[in-house]
């Protein structure tokens, strides 16, 4: 019975897939009779604006890798390994951190650097007597940097856990021998965790080849496409009619070059656990002693950190939501200052996107759980010859980046399901692709908590008589319910802050999400309305998040990775 | 060499604290091969790892070599790097990116020494020679094998002529036929090399082959400092004397004139003993004599066995004595005693402890 439900939750990732790749190859719109093409593949090649994407693309995730590393690698290294005070609240600020939606940062990121409006540009400008903007926030770079931000609390975790799977002996063995602080880190502590540091990189790359938020926000209306908008393009175009086969072959390509990526991912991955040792040894180790200086250091390199990745964007957005028209603050500014923005906002589309959300949040997680059960389950206890297979599709919606599960799912309920079960443009459409797209993290965390459980355990109730559902109600359910509590609530919050697969998947009223609200505000032109959505979008999301920091347990986190 | 007052160290535990140190005072000298010995959680640890800079006791001085590396009073806290000691760690800490000879040739050549690339290479020979891995200089570290390892973790600590070699359990990760055969290396490397040693163990075995001497540690205290010989025949208190071996304890009362009544009848002792209550006695095994091959006649008691035990090298026996039942250990071709036999206990192999310190010989120092 868990078999089939494994093989039910899987059998629509492999069919989007070959829906992708079929895309690729075929023309027309609905109703018409299917045609096989090459076309797209050769139009794609021969374009010159595909090159350029593809150059954007590399740059843009190549940016946001290094500026998530540059400040997620001092700072798990701070935390692991130093005695700089305030961990619990670095570990609370950046968990928090890798919730607060990208379009969230993005728009703050725009209010400050945009090259008209942005103020610190403005005030450089001023100050210095430049005649043009010294930053701009819709290039690569600028982008990158938003990207980077975002992505480096996932960074940090990363590379935390490498740093605990290292034996501190290692670096201790270094010090009794005569190395200093700096000498240790350059000749052990850095060569060790380069293989993880890597690993994160490629993930973090990975991400950022796919991202779409940030280019949606920042690059689109600026005409700087990366793959994801492209893609996106190709489907809800302003002029011509979508392509989708043109969409289905630039999708196969990001599928194939993701695909690829993840592969390189888990080699590193398994090259850095050979250096991993589990000492079993109970004690702490050393931690370096920075000193008053150091403290000092440290916590204005941390304070920098979480001020320009988390409480700058947000207090931007916060000034921009109280004003008609956005400007730099100051005395006349402050007399503009109302709430307008607030009472302006379509409140019953909000009210209703709320209630759509509400719904996903508590559908996609329960709806996920109960698949990812049964297929860590069927890979981990049935003994089946094909559990491996099952793993390694499960694996699949991790790899695959989620706008492009998303376009797989609106051609099939548009060309395929269209008469018999019309999908399209309804929030169940929403629920099965969210939930799709969480089935990776979802297995991976149940069977590292499954993978704990002594098969003998289960054995035993077998053995005394309790048929398998009583034994997964009565034995599996309670041990595994730590880890289930910490998915569910993590997945819920993720539901109100995915804005990539509602792109597409929203097409009217009737299935619009809260993300979807402001980001549409935003496109429309009233920025300042947007940031006044976004701040309520947030407070709607404050209770979540406050339910799972009482609940969650960060060390679940860095399983699932 | 190695000078200890007043060592403390607090370990938080839930809600309380628990001393992982409870004021230790330890005087270690040159060239000797000194062993830190007990349970886990005896704080045996924590006092070489203190010794290393690794741990930062909460109050007491250290010093090695008459230069002070840590004192609460004075402020003073050497990091690692500035002892100059050499380490061995229980995981052994070879570093899995380097070649076995790039494990050694890092802390020559980046350690204390600074020595040039090639100064660094002949120091590498000759410690890799030291250990038998003379052909194994461009191994990738990782892909050796538990005891070469262990061999190349001693090689390096050895490669910095350490005044102090510190062991952190340094042979709880092999099997047991290899660790005997390490067991006698180390021993044989240390005393022609001349160095001081610390070691930390929890194997009594272990402790006895290497020690020149012993300290006993539990809960954060040392029982008592000896030779191997002293402490198994003239223990401080049970728990030392329970440390080493078994041991058959019987309850008593003294009596005048060395005499003690106990649960077996009464016993003579070699001590006179000018105490008057409750005592405790130990016996080993191995001195319970049975009768057949003694013809002393004093504390002379008869029982009968209950059960024997063939262990090939020896045989165990169980004799009952009124009401209390003594294990005593005997060569297999003593025979095997059915029914009624005879016990003879020397006086000279009794050990005694008032009662109360006995039961609670953790106060008693």
């Amino acid at each position: 019975m868990f078999v089939a439900v494994s093989v039910a939750g899987l059998t629509p990732v492999v069919a989007f897939l070959l829906i992708v790749f079929w895309m690729g190859f075929w023309q027309g719109s609905p109703g018409d009779p299917v045609v096989y093409t090459l076309k797209h593949y050769r139009e794609l090649f021969a374009d010159a604006s595909t090159y350029r994407t593809l150059l954007n693309t590399l740059g843009f995730a190549s940016t946001s890798v290094v500026v998530s590393l540059f400040f997620a690698v001092p700072t798990a290294w701070l935390v692991e390994r130093t005695d700089v005070p305030g961990k619990n609240l670095i570990f609370a600020l950046v968990t928090i951190g890798a919730l607060v939606p990208t379009f969230f940062t993005s728009m703050g990121w725009v209010f400050l650097l945009h090259p008209r409006i942005g103020i610190i540009n403005k005030f450089l400008m001023d100050w210095l007597d430049l005649e043009t903007a010294p930053f701009n926030i819709a290039s690569l770079a600028g982008m990158g940097w938003v990207e980077g931000l975002g992505l480096s609390s996932i960074a940090f975790i990363m590379i935390v856990a490498t740093y605990r799977t290292m034996d501190p002996a290692l670096e201790e063995a270094a010090r009794v021998h005569g190395l200093g602080i700096f000498r240790t880190l350059r000749y052990v502590t850095l060569p060790l965790t380069f293989p993880g540091i890597l690993a994160a990189a490629i993930y973090i790359f990975t991400i950022g080849l796919s991202a779409f938020e940030v280019p949606a926000i920042i690059g689109m209306s600026n005409k700087i496409f990366t793959f994801s908008t492209f893609i996106f393009y190709k489907i809800q175009p302003q002029e011509e009619l979508p392509s989708y086969g043109m969409a289905g072959a630039v999708s196969s390509l990001l599928v194939v070059l993701a695909l690829l990526l993840s592969w390189g991912y888990f080699r590193t991955l398994r090259f850095s656990h050979r250096y991993a040792v589990v000492t079993g040894k109970g004690y702490r180790p050393r931690l370096v002693e920075l000193g008053k200086k150091g403290w000092l250091l440290a916590w204005l390199f941390l304070g920098c950190y979480f001020v320009v990745a988390k409480l700058l964007p947000f207090l931007l957005l916060i000034w921009a939501s109280l004003l008609r028209f956005f400007q730099p603050p100051s005395w006349a500014a402050l007399e503009q200052v109302s709430l307008k923005n607030f009472y302006g906002l379509p409140w019953n589309l909000l009210l209703h996107g709320a209630w759509n959300t509400v719904l996903l949040m508590l559908a996609v997680p329960t709806l996920t759980l109960i698949l990812c059960l049964a297929i860590s389950w069927t890979v981990l206890r049935s003994g089946l010859k094909w559990r491996l297979m099952f793993d390694a599709v499960a694996f699949l919606p991790h790899a695959v980046p989620h706008l492009i599960l998303a376009i797989a799912a609106v051609f099939a309920s548009l060309f395929l399901l269209r008469n018999v079960f019309p999908l399209y443009g309804s929030l169940t459409i929403l629920i099965i692709v969210y939930t799709i797209s969480r089935i990776s993290f979802a297995t991976r965390i149940i069977n590292n908590s499954l993978a704990q459980i002594h098969p003998e355990l289960e054995e035993a109730a077998f053995v005394g008589g309790l048929p398998l559902l009583q034994v997964m109600r009565k034995i599996l359910l309670p041990l595994l319910k730590p880890a289930l509590v910490y998915a569910w609530l993590w997945m819920a919050l993720l539901c109100f802050r995915e804005l990539t697969m509602a792109s597409v998947l929203v097409t009217s009223q009737g299935n619009v999400t809260l993300p979807m609200i402001v980001w549409g505000l935003w496109l429309g032109g009233s920025l300042n309305q947007a940031a006044a959505a976004n701040l309520v979008v947030l407070a709607f999301m404050l209770p979540a998040v406050i339910l799972y920091l009482y609940f969650g347990r960060r060390s679940r986190f860095t399983e699932a990775l | 060499m190695i000078s200890i007052t007043g060592l403390r160290k607090n370990f938080q535990s839930g809600d309380h604290d628990v001393a992982a140190l409870g004021g230790i005072d330890l005087e270690i000298g040159k060239g000797e091969f000194f062993v830190l010995l007990g349970p886990s959680g005896s704080g045996k640890t924590t006092l070489l790892r203190s010794v290393a800079g690794l741990e930062k006791p909460d109050s007491g001085e250290i010093s090695l070599n008459g230069k002070i590396v840590f004192s609460s009073s004075r402020r003073i806290s050497e990091p690692p790097e500035a002892r100059a000691i050499g380490m061995v760690f229980q995981s052994y800490a070879i570093w899995p990116h380097l070649t076995v000879a790039e494990n050694i040739g890092l802390v020559l050549t980046h350690g204390r020494l600074r020595l040039n690339k090639s100064e660094a290479q002949a120091r590498i020979r000759h410690a890799l020679s030291l250990v038998q891995l003379d052909d194994f200089e461009n191994r990738p570290a990782r892909l050796l094998s538990g005891g070469q390892q262990q061999r190349v973790a001693l090689a390096r600590a050895l490669a910095v002529n350490p005044a102090l070699l510190l062991m952190d359990e340094p042979l709880s990760n092999l099997d047991a036929r290899l660790r005997e055969e390490v067991r006698a290396n180390i021993k044989k490397l240390v005393s022609q090399l001349g160095i001081t040693v610390l070691y930390v163990t929890h194997d009594q075995v272990e402790a006895m082959v290497l020690a020149d001497r012993i300290a006993v540690m539990a809960h954060g205290e040392i029982l008592q400092i000896g030779n191997p010989f002293e402490l198994y025949r003239a223990p401080a208190n049970s728990l030392v004397a329970e440390f080493f071996g078994s041991i058959n304890w019987l309850r008593g009362r003294m009596l005048d004139g060395g005499r003690v009544e106990t649960e077996i009848g009464t016993l003579v002792i070699a001590a006179p003993w000018q105490y008057e209550g409750n005592v405790i006695l130990g016996v080993r095994p191995e001195d319970v004599k049975l009768a057949q091959t003694s013809a002393e006649t004093e504390n002379r008691l008869e029982g009968t066995v209950l059960a024997t035990t063939f262990l090939g090298d020896q045989v165990t026996i169980e004799v009952k004595i009124k009401d209390k039942s003594l294990i005593v250990k005997a060569l297999p071709d003593d025979a095997k005693p059915v029914g009624e036999v005879s016990v003879q206990l020397p006086k000279e192999k009794i050990v005694v402890f008032p009662e109360t310190v006995a039961e609670r010989s953790l106060d008693y120092k």
